[in-house]
């Protein structure tokens, strides 16, 4: 395939993309809409995370932090500190702290990334493990304005948009589950376009190049310390996006929603979705999202004999069946959804060429 | 061609899309003529899986009642979600559960700040809040503005209440140390003991606080001693408290040492006492409404017999030395009772008035004397406990039981 | 007065010393792995309590005495060891870093759910081998077990040392997670140095795991808290280097201590017990920004 035909079908591919998920909670029934608007959010979490670890080849074992950063600011500015003595009055409406939440977690992530120039490989994988690490306890530290251990109460507040009753705009109904899912994946949707904008350009090469070879790279004339940091605020942007949905649609912030499993679920979930590809993240997106749930036998129920989804029930359970599956999956499909989608493409246009030949 | 896999991943959407399970019409979500729904949250991963153990204890008992036709014909189906102790999965799992499963109530989560994180949606929606296991005062404080929420268990506050009384009659001029978690419930406790000392002579001289990711406690016991405290109350989880005493112990510090109800049964207290050689134990004071899985006195009572038995046949390979079966064990049963009061054609709104009129019908896990009553003004289910004093291996009561008129 | 302050922050520094023990027990089993395989383990604290667990059903439920569960537990841990690499490892060893990162996460998660799963999450006891003795040296108070806890750190430290100073393994060991492809060339088994280097720590693991769990208690979250701190302990020493890990984590226990020590006077005042982790991770981040070899390692060359 040329170039131009490439694009061509994968402007096609993502129109159609887009009009699946428009007409998807038409068919998944309310409540599935709430859980898909989840992966939704993880969605842009990954993509963040792909352009820092994908394509620039820096791993983060921390980006659940970044998405505490945006979480604590959307829930801040919505319901305000001053009520455990902070200076920051509430009144801000959910979906424009937003980009406010994108804004203080890309900064704090630009100023992560200038020492991150550094290390490599697995001493990046410790000192971003490090952040994730730190962060409840640090927010936890500071109580007049994160609200300590008890977090902030989001639901019922009037700032959060469609707590029970619907939502109407632009002349449409919508019930909050609805209204969550449509939230969620019109940011993700737009979070996937600009990502490939970013990665088909200079940039994106720049960030490649930084990938495969830092001497490389250097000797072309691309600056290392540019394009790595770089890469660290849009990654970090991504996720304080994704952490203030997160905010919003659990609606409800304290140290523990953001613990170090959350870093980690999301490091798995772009190595399950794909390194150095976008839409095999929306598997990664699900997977995350979804097997906690499976592994302790939720919606399985007729897929699995009763005995083992007691076992699975039993306390430690879950975890068991969660490890072992990451383990599993990194053997199975080493190279992601992503990887084996591409694997399968090549072989179906290498066929055809040499037909063609 | 790389975008032609978003088309295959929508494909692969759709077909884990499952579809809703719709409501029964008639009798509120829940109930059907032969089975009652009801679902709760509890730790089975993560760093608070030791309480896994409640849920596991209240799903024997309510297999129990199964096995003997359940309440009015229906059986009791209690369906408990992992959240790994993090408030965010709380509320994605009890919102699973009730606009998914729609479960009939919400039982027995577990976790101060997990019930908070669903509190607000659950009174919105009118789904009942059943016996939060967690001591928070607000349970029962709050109850006029969250009229779906009700508690359990004494409150934090209640308990720490009654040590600082305890040591005001009991000690002259005492300089109380105090090692607290440092979160809602620590600092619950802390804060109530504190009003229990009022106006007595003695004091809390200092207050060492720990967090959950400290791998040890040594260096709090070491400052606690050196502040000259002559009380050390332990306002600990188990891990935590065995250490204070193993750390006290080392440092042959022996004060008088008042220990938690969370972390007193014989169980965690045996294992503190280091096969007998630790010295700082004896005398330890604390307090309880339930029974001992591993005191004598019970060997033979009827109601421990029963929980033995239910332990043995429903929860197969479960400690029943782990206290935290009991207690869930109690919770159930206080939920029968309300389900049978409840009769033919069980309402939630039904199922909030009788759970704010509990008269006190006993329950054989709780200590004798000891009920669980609610009514107008009170929506505390659980407000006495036992003092008891650690002597040479075992718990003693003594001085009768204690209500507690502040909550 | 004074001389009661003094021995108040001699006992704190002491007590440092112990928790600083634990640390540099892990730590070392980090730096063996790796120093023998390249890898970064963060299943180790997750091993060390499977060990410890095994430890304490060998003598509670199959009455073995104390030693011969000891040894026993070290020669189950050194082939579960060995047998998580030839099962688990091996097959990610030739990717790319972020496998086996993940692998070893799914191992934490795995054997973390094992324990809980077949042990039950409420704490058990294991005892000391060094007893409960308590000595008072001029009113600070300091046990044995503690003491034992940092002799036998020290003595691994210079097993190690004699290990790979002196016999072949330890160079065969060496060169295998050095360089690989030349290893192979001059007759070292690589495949079996890397799974030996797996055993060699996880008997490591076990070790920290039987002299932690008197300490902490027996539980399945005992290795998680310390696990971190047993990082910084090897960052701060020089991951490649055992002596460093120990004097790291004995450092590490004795800095946080008189941190929360210093908290009673106005200077130092902020600093709160929430502050007591980030305040070992901000270790390991500017150690590794500074000087990422740590105290006691020796620096890299690197080639193009």
């Amino acid at each position: 395939m040329t170039p131009r035909t490439t694009r061509i079908v994968g402007f096609v591919a993502f129109a159609a993309f887009v009009v699946f998920v428009a007409v998807l909670p038409t068919f998944i029934g309310d409540f599935k809409a709430r859980e898909y608007s989840y992966v939704g959010i993880y969605l842009i979490a990954l993509l963040g995370l792909n352009i820092l670890t994908g394509y620039t080849g820096q791993i983060s074992l921390g980006h659940g932090a970044f998405m505490a950063i945006g979480g604590y600011t959307t829930a801040i500015l919505m319901a305000g500190n001053e009520q455990f003595g902070g200076p920051i009055p509430s009144g801000m409406k959910d979906v424009w702290t937003l980009p406010i939440a994108g804004l203080v977690a890309g900064l704090v992530g630009l100023a992560f990334g200038i020492p991150a120039l550094r290390l490599s490989g697995l001493y990046l994988a410790l000192a971003t493990f490090a952040i994730a690490v730190a962060m409840p306890s640090t927010a936890k530290r500071f109580e007049e304005f994160t609200g300590g251990g008890s977090g902030i109460q989001l639901f019922g507040t009037p700032e959060l948009t469609g707590s029970i009753s619907n939502v109407e705009i632009f002349g449409l109904s919508f019930s909050p589950n609805d209204w969550m899912y449509y939230l969620a994946w019109s940011i993700a949707l737009v979070a996937f376009a600009v990502a490939w904008l970013i990665l088909r350009g200079r940039t994106g090469r720049a960030f490649r190049a930084v990938r495969d070879s830092e001497t490389a790279a250097v000797s072309s004339g691309v600056s290392l310390a540019r394009y790595k940091t770089l890469a660290f605020g849009i990654s970090a942007a991504y996720a304080g996006v994704a952490g203030g949905l997160f905010a919003i649609a659990s609606a409800f912030v304290n140290p523990d929603a953001f613990p170090v499993a959350l870093s980690i679920y999301l490091l798995v979930g772009i190595v399950v979705g794909g390194l150095g590809g976008l839409s095999g993240l929306v598997f990664g997106a699900i997977f995350i999202a979804f097997l906690p749930l499976w592994a302790q036998g939720q919606d399985l129920g007729s897929l699995l004999p009763d005995r083992i989804i007691q076992e699975t029930q039993k306390p430690g359970g879950p975890a068991m069946v969660y490890g072992i599956v990451l383990i599993l999956l990194m053997f199975v499909i080493p190279n992601g959804v992503g990887g084996l989608f591409r694997r399968i493409g090549q072989l179906i246009s290498s066929r055809r060429y040499s037909r063609a030949k | 061609m790389r975008r032609r896999s978003a088309l295959i991943a929508a494909l692969a959407t759709a077909l884990c899309a499952m579809p809703v399970a719709l409501a029964g019409s008639g009798a509120d979500p829940g109930v059907s003529p032969t089975t009652i729904l009801i679902g709760g949250t509890s730790p089975l991963t993560g760093p608070a899986a030791s309480y896994a153990t409640v849920a596991r204890g209240a799903q024997a008992y309510f297999d129990s009642i199964n096995a003997k036709g359940g309440v009015a014909k229906r059986t009791i189906e209690y369906r408990i979600v992992d959240d790994a102790y993090n408030p965010a999965q709380t509320v994605q799992a009890i919102r699973r559960l009730v606009e998914q499963d729609n479960v009939f109530a919400v039982f027995n989560t577990l976790g101060t700040e997990a019930n908070l994180a669903i509190r607000d949606y659950l009174n919105q929606v009118k789904v009942p809040q059943l016996f939060v296991a967690s001591g928070a005062t607000t349970w029962g404080r709050d109850a006029a503005q969250y009229p779906w929420t009700i508690g359990f268990q004494p409150s934090y506050a209640a308990e720490g209440f009654v040590y600082g009384q305890y040591i005001a009659k009991t000690q002259k001029k005492a300089k109380v140390g105090v090692l607290f978690q440092n979160d809602d419930y620590g600092k619950d406790l802390l804060a109530s003991l504190k009003s229990g000392l009022a106006r007595s002579g003695s004091k809390v001289v200092a207050a060492e606080p720990y967090q959950v990711t400290s791998p040890d406690v040594g260096s709090q016991i070491g400052k606690l001693k050196a502040s000259g405290a002559n009380v050390l109350a332990i306002f600990a989880t188990p891990t935590f408290a065995i250490q204070a005493f193993v750390f006290a112990n080392r440092l042959g510090w022996r004060p008088l040492v008042i220990n938690n109800a969370v972390s007193a049964t014989s169980n965690t207290m045996s294992l503190a006492s280091e096969g007998g050689k630790n010295k700082s134990i004896e005398g330890t004071i604390s307090t309880t409404p339930l029974k001992d899985p591993l005191d004598p006195r019970w060997k033979n009572d009827p109601g421990m017999k029963q929980y033995r038995a239910i332990l043995a046949k429903y929860a197969k390979g479960a400690n029943p030395n782990d206290a935290n079966h009991l207690y869930g064990m109690a919770v159930a049963h206080e939920t029968v009772a309300l389900l049978k009061r409840l009769g033919a054609s069980p309402t939630r709104v039904g199922l909030m008035a009788k759970a704010r009129s509990i008269t006190g019908a006993g329950n054989p896990f709780l200590l004798p004397g000891i009920s669980v009553k609610t009514g107008k003004g009170d929506n505390f289910p659980l407000q006495q406990g036992q003092l008891q004093r650690w002597t040479k291996g075992r718990w003693v009561p003594f001085g009768g039981l204690w209500v507690s008129k502040r909550n | 007065m004074i001389v009661a302050a003094f021995s108040d922050f001699m006992q704190q520094v002491v007590s440092g010393l112990a928790s600083g023990g634990i640390y540099a027990l892990l730590a070392l089993a980090l730096v063996i792995i790796h120093r023998s395989t390249g890898v970064i383990n963060f299943a180790q604290g997750e091993m060390a309590t499977l060990s410890a667990y095994i430890a304490w059903t060998l003598t509670v439920n199959h009455g073995l005495s104390y030693w011969p569960a000891f040894v026993a537990c070290l020669a189950i841990s050194f082939g579960g060891g060995v047998g998580i690499h030839r099962v688990v490892i091996r097959p990610v060893e030739r990717g790319s870093v972020l496998r086996i990162v993940i692998v070893t996460i799914g191992l934490l998660v795995a054997i973390n759910g094992f324990v809980i799963w077949q042990w039950g999450g409420e704490p058990q006891q294991l005892r000391s081998p060094f007893g409960t003795d308590t000595y008072d040296v001029g009113g600070v108070i300091v046990a044995a077990h503690d003491i034992g806890t940092i002799a036998v750190a020290l003595g691994i430290v210079l097993l190690l040392w004699l290990l790979f100073r002196f016999t072949k393994v330890g160079l065969a060991l060496r060169a295998a997670a050095v360089n690989p492809d030349e290893a192979r060339l001059v007759g070292v088994r690589v495949t079996w140095m890397l799974a030996l280097g797996w055993g060699l720590a996880a008997t490591l693991g076990a070790v920290a795991g039987m002299l932690t769990a008197p300490t902490v208690g027996l539980d399945p979250q005992m290795m998680q808290a310390v696990l971190i701190y047993a990082f910084a302990a090897a960052i701060l020493g020089g991951i490649d280097s055992p002596i460093g890990a120990v004097v790291g984590g004995l450092l590490l226990g004795v800095l946080l201590n008189m941190l929360s020590y210093l908290s009673q006077y106005d200077a130092f005042g902020w600093f709160t017990e929430e502050l007591r982790l980030p305040a070992a991770l901000l270790i390991i981040l500017v150690v590794l920004l500074v000087k990422p070899t740590g105290i006691f390692g020796k620096p890299e060359v690197k080639r193009v």
